[in-house]
């Protein structure tokens, strides 16, 4: 089996959804919604197979699996070289599983031009699956570009009043982060010395580079991926993008396409200039509190539902850079673990937010209450979900948050009492949503409204099991994560 | 004397005659055909260059020099043609870019009732001065070749006889092409007082490179060449010498704005490698480009750097400010320039073939989106950007392609814009000038301002409003929407804008020939 390409097909199988949506007319609306909700089907049953397939699998270079690689522009070094890691493969199910999931949402909750907004969604997958599997620079730099194209116009198009604001704002922030990001790997690419574009065999070489170039070269790709983290202060685009994407585009965004940030450090910042990650430890560390402390706050003082959600995940994403920063085992396996759980729990809240809005028309938690009342099923959901994000034990989130601490601890006691402290206003903002949106006196202008219909629950329940599923058996997901987390651990110790 | 050498551009000379004489016997409403003979005619010299390419170019010279600058290559005309792989390269750019612009013009022209044989025989004329321009290393016959160029370009901006603008642009662009020339012709005699030949070879061994005005280098020649970059500032519409351009642009048939902004900047540009490329790469290695910033390459380097960094942030900049779309895709090649004189700065191997392939690549996708503007004034949408509105639901068709062609020119891939900024980035940061890449980063953040303007326009606004509210009617296009029944054969427009979008894709994907062509075009120039 190790000849079938594998993940030429997961990149790809949007894309061809994407041009068999554009071939479909535009008014045959039903068999829109099932062919593409197939083809983004097929990325998630390869994933599933490969999943299947790996421990069987051998490693090849650089440990990677499955991997795929033809010479495309060869006089600069440029290939088409795909593969998977543990670093990628369990962000690649995600990314099938969540593309999914924002499909079905979006049957019935997206009611006009259904087929372009389709055909976006699935060239956006095409793009995302690019970034996490692609093993060259400039592969990866194609792919990472043009999950901006379908992003703009999917917010522009169908998202809420200020969409179009959001989008252009975006747009821009992304793109000026990802071309600083270009330069970055331009000098990576001559100052290694390689000749080539090739990921893995830049970071192997990367020693040569001037300490002090170095130190720039992080720098400029650091500010790529930070933006699409995103990092304070470069995450003001964030809250007006995910208030004025619709439900499943929130869902992408939050669940997928901010971890393309994090995988940037985990797959190029780190391995590559260990010496400058470990230079620039405090500062990440300051950041990622920043961010921990920060979002949490500022979601506490939103008015609107959405927003809040938003901000939570600034929050959580700090903990991803905190576990960086300190570096240990333990806390880049748990900075890992939270990409997954941060993905499906954040998925899941935009999706149950979506539901809500969906009825009451409404995301302002001043006019909410009681839904425990009016929709018991979608309440409960949410209920746990948001558990879930305040890092109830048992469940994935917690899992992540406590790798990271207990990683951090050996470091710098600091970092963690500061991290535990903004962990204690998330479980406030938390707790304190559940009581003023689902308890309380039920509002009557909410009565007899419809509670989550058999499509929904469809939806909801493969992302809630796999919540469960890791928080009681993190084991699944680790099996992935510790193998490569040893080989950061000894690249940044070997500096 | 082989005068093989020169058989495309005597078939284009040819071919100009032809249209003139051929108009003179047809009737009114025949006078298409010239539009088709001129077709024939680029088509043919397009086949005469891609033999000389393969019979008469060696490749192996340009190959084996890989870089540093050949002295001579094919020679006709007592040395003033050569034929080597950047004239012969340049030259099926220009007769590409001459067959598209006629595509693009027929039925405009009979649409607006533009004297059609003069205009195709106009095109073609200013086609062979470009040609000739490139194809030459004496500074006596790039000069005819420019005002050749020149001469044509006049005429063809002022082509709308009854409208006002267009004998503005005609008059504007005449008084600053007259005085670029002035500045080029005194530049040029200077530099044969300070070199003593017409060779621009001969400047390789003249000094004037060390850098210091009137130091111990070649003062006379330095400062002909420092008028050259003046002149042909004017001719590239580089900012401080681009005031002409959007006038022109705006006022010029929209077809001959087209090849105004991809004809005879191609060719000013083709020019500019010749003359200052390999002086400038001189004094790039002698100095040590390596050492960083602007300091190796003397005077002329920083010239470059300077021009290229106001060029695309003033260009740029002011696009975001215009109302006509026009006028916007003219500012907008005016930061194009500055995006290309990045690769003279870099003066490089690499900046060069940059150079090159940008232009091939920028040709594609601004043709393109004039092809899309073309395309909605024949159908009587007007040149305002608010009639765009809605577009992408009344011509899905025609904004997709713009889109395509916007996305390129921002340099997003798969496109060939991406893969030509990407060439000049990587030329600037392997010559250790990382900061004009930063420049040239934020410009192109700066640019999306602008070109999303239009994209919001056709997709985003207009929505829930009926497609026909914002159709031209209500800023006045020129031609009222009845009149888009009686065009006839839009096709042709529709065939050049094909031909634009798929060498979009085409040029990206093909990268890696184009590249080693290009490389190979640069390295012996």
């Amino acid at each position: 089996m190790s000849g079938f390409p594998f993940l030429t097909l997961v990149v790809f199988a949007p894309l061809l959804g994407t041009l068999a949506l554009i071939m479909l007319p535009k008014a045959r609306v039903e068999s829109i919604r099932w062919a593409a909700a197939i083809f983004s089907a097929v990325p998630l049953v390869l994933t599933l197979v490969m999943w299947v397939l790996w421990g069987r699998t051998p490693a090849g270079a650089f440990g990677m699996k499955f991997a795929e690689s033809f010479s495309w522009i060869p006089s600069l070094g440029i290939s088409y070289s795909l593969g998977t890691d543990g670093i990628s493969f369990p962000l690649v199910v995600l990314t099938a599983l969540m593309t999914f999931v924002a499909v079905v949402a979006g049957w019935k909750m997206i009611a006009t031009k259904e087929r372009a907004f389709f055909a976006l969604l699935l060239l956006l997958e095409t793009g995302m699956m690019g970034v996490f599997l692609s093993l060259d620079y400039i592969l990866f730099y194609v792919f990472w570009e043009i999950v901006l194209v379908p992003m703009y116009f999917l917010i522009g198009i169908w998202g809420g009043p200020r969409r179009e604001y959001a989008a252009l704002k975006f747009f821009i922030y992304t793109l000026v982060g990802s071309v600083i990001m270009l330069i970055g790997i331009l000098a990576l690419y001559f100052l290694s010395g390689t000749g080539t574009f090739n990921i893995m065999e830049i970071a192997q070489a990367a020693g040569s580079i001037p300490v002090a170039a170095g130190r720039w070269i992080f720098v400029a790709l650091f500010l790529g991926f930070a933006v699409k983290v995103p990092v304070f202060p470069f995450h003001t685009w964030l809250p007006d993008a995910h208030v004025e994407a619709p439900t499943p585009i929130s869902v992408v965004l939050a669940a997928v396409l901010l971890k393309m940030g994090t995988y940037g450090f985990f797959r190029v910042s780190y391995p590559t200039l260990p010496g400058a990650a470990k230079y620039f430890a405090v500062a990440i560390a300051a950041l990622g509190l920043v961010n921990i402390i920060y979002g949490a706050l500022t979601a506490m003082a939103q008015k609107d539902l959405k927003k809040l959600v938003a901000y939570s995940s600034i929050s959580h994403m700090g903990f991803v850079l905190l576990g960086l920063a300190a570096g240990t085992q333990l806390a880049l396996s748990g900075a890992l673990f939270m990409n997954i759980s941060h993905g499906l729990i954040s998925g899941m809240l935009f999706l149950l937010v979506g539901a809500v809005y969906d009825r009451t028309h409404t995301r302002d938690i001043a006019k909410l209450s009681g839904v425990y009342v009016t929709l018991p099923v979608i309440a409960t959901i949410l209920a746990f979900s948001l558990f879930a994000n305040l890092g109830l034990p048992g469940l994935a989130g917690f899992v992540a948050e406590f790798f990271v601490l207990a990683g951090t601890f050996p470091v710098s006691v600091l970092w963690v009492v500061l991290a535990a402290l903004g962990m204690l206003v998330v479980a406030g903002f938390n707790l304190w949503v559940m009581q003023r949106v689902l308890m309380g006196e039920a509002k009557k202008e909410y009565a007899g409204l419809p509670d989550a219909t058999r499509l929904e629950i469809f939806t909801y329940a493969p992302v809630v099991a796999l919540i469960i599923a890791l928080g009681v058996a993190p084991g699944l997901l680790m099996r992935f994560l510790n193998g490569p987390a040893l080989e950061l651990v000894q690249r940044l110790g070997g500096m | 004397m082989d005068w093989s050498l020169v058989l495309p551009e005597l078939i284009v000379a040819g071919a100009g005659i032809g249209v003139l004489l051929l108009d003179l016997f047809l009737a009114p409403e025949k006078r298409r055909l010239t539009g088709y003979a001129s077709l024939a005619g680029l088509a043919a010299a397009m086949v005469a260059s891609l033999w000389l390419a393969v019979a008469k170019v060696d490749w192996s010279l340009a190959a084996g020099a890989d870089g540093s600058p050949v002295a001579a290559g094919f020679t006709a005309l007592g040395g003033m043609i050569a034929v080597d792989a950047f004239s012969v390269l340049t030259k099926l750019l220009f007769l590409a870019i001459g067959l598209v612009v006629v595509l693009l013009g027929v039925d405009f022209a009979e649409k607006r009732k533009l004297p059609v044989g003069e205009f195709f025989a106009l095109l073609l004329f200013a086609v062979l001065g470009m040609m000739l321009m490139a194809g030459s290393r004496d500074l006596i016959l790039i000069y005819l070749g420019l005002e050749t160029t020149a001469i044509s370009s006049y005429a063809l901006a002022g082509l709308l006889k009854d409208d006002l603008k267009s004998g503005e642009a005609a008059l504007k662009y005449f008084l600053t092409g007259a005085l670029a020339s002035a500045l080029i012709l005194f530049g040029m005699a200077l530099v044969f007082g300070g070199t003593g030949s017409t060779n621009v070879t001969a400047l390789l061994g003249a000094g004037v490179t060390t850098g210091q005005l009137g130091g111990a280098g070649n003062p006379i020649a330095l400062t002909g060449l420092v008028l050259l970059v003046a002149g042909f500032g004017f001719k590239l519409a580089a900012v401080p010498f681009h005031f002409w351009a959007p006038d022109a642009y705006e006022g010029a048939p929209t077809p001959v704005t087209a090849f105004f902004s991809v004809g005879p900047k191609a060719a000013a540009f083709a020019v500019v490698l010749r003359i200052f490329g390999p002086v400038l790469a001189l004094g790039g290695s002698a100095g040590g480009a390596g050492a960083g910033g602007l300091a190796g390459a003397g005077v002329l380097g920083v010239l470059f750097a300077v021009l290229a960094v106001v060029t695309m942030t003033v260009g740029n900049l002011t696009a975001l400010a215009q109302k006509n779309i026009k006028r916007m895709l003219a500012y907008s090649s005016i930061a194009h320039a500055g995006y290309l004189l990045v690769g003279l700065a870099v003066a490089t191997p690499r900046g060069f073939a940059a150079m090159v392939y940008y232009l091939l690549a920028y040709a594609a996708m601004n043709l393109g989106a004039f092809a899309v503007v073309i395309w909605l004034n024949n159908r009587g949408t007007g040149d305002e950007v608010s009639d765009y509105a809605g577009l992408g639901r009344r011509a899905p068709v025609a904004a997709l392609a713009m889109l395509v062609c916007f996305l390129s020119l921002i340099g997003i891939p798969p496109m060939a814009g991406f893969f030509g900024k990407f060439y000049l980035f990587a030329a600037a940061v392997e010559a250790n000038m990382a900061w004009l890449a930063v420049v040239m980063v934020i410009n192109s953040a700066i640019s999306v301002g602008y070109y999303y303007g239009v994209v919001r326009q056709m997709y985003l606004a207009g929505d829930g409003a009926p497609a026909e509210d914002h159709g031209g009617a209500e800023t006045g296009a020129p031609a009222p929407a009845e009149a888009a029944s009686t065009v006839k054969g839009t096709p042709l427009v529709g065939l050049a804008l094909g031909l634009a979008v798929v060498a979009v894709f085409a040029l990206g994907f093909l990268f890696e020939p184009l590249a080693r062509l290009a490389r190979l075009a640069a390295g012996g120039l």
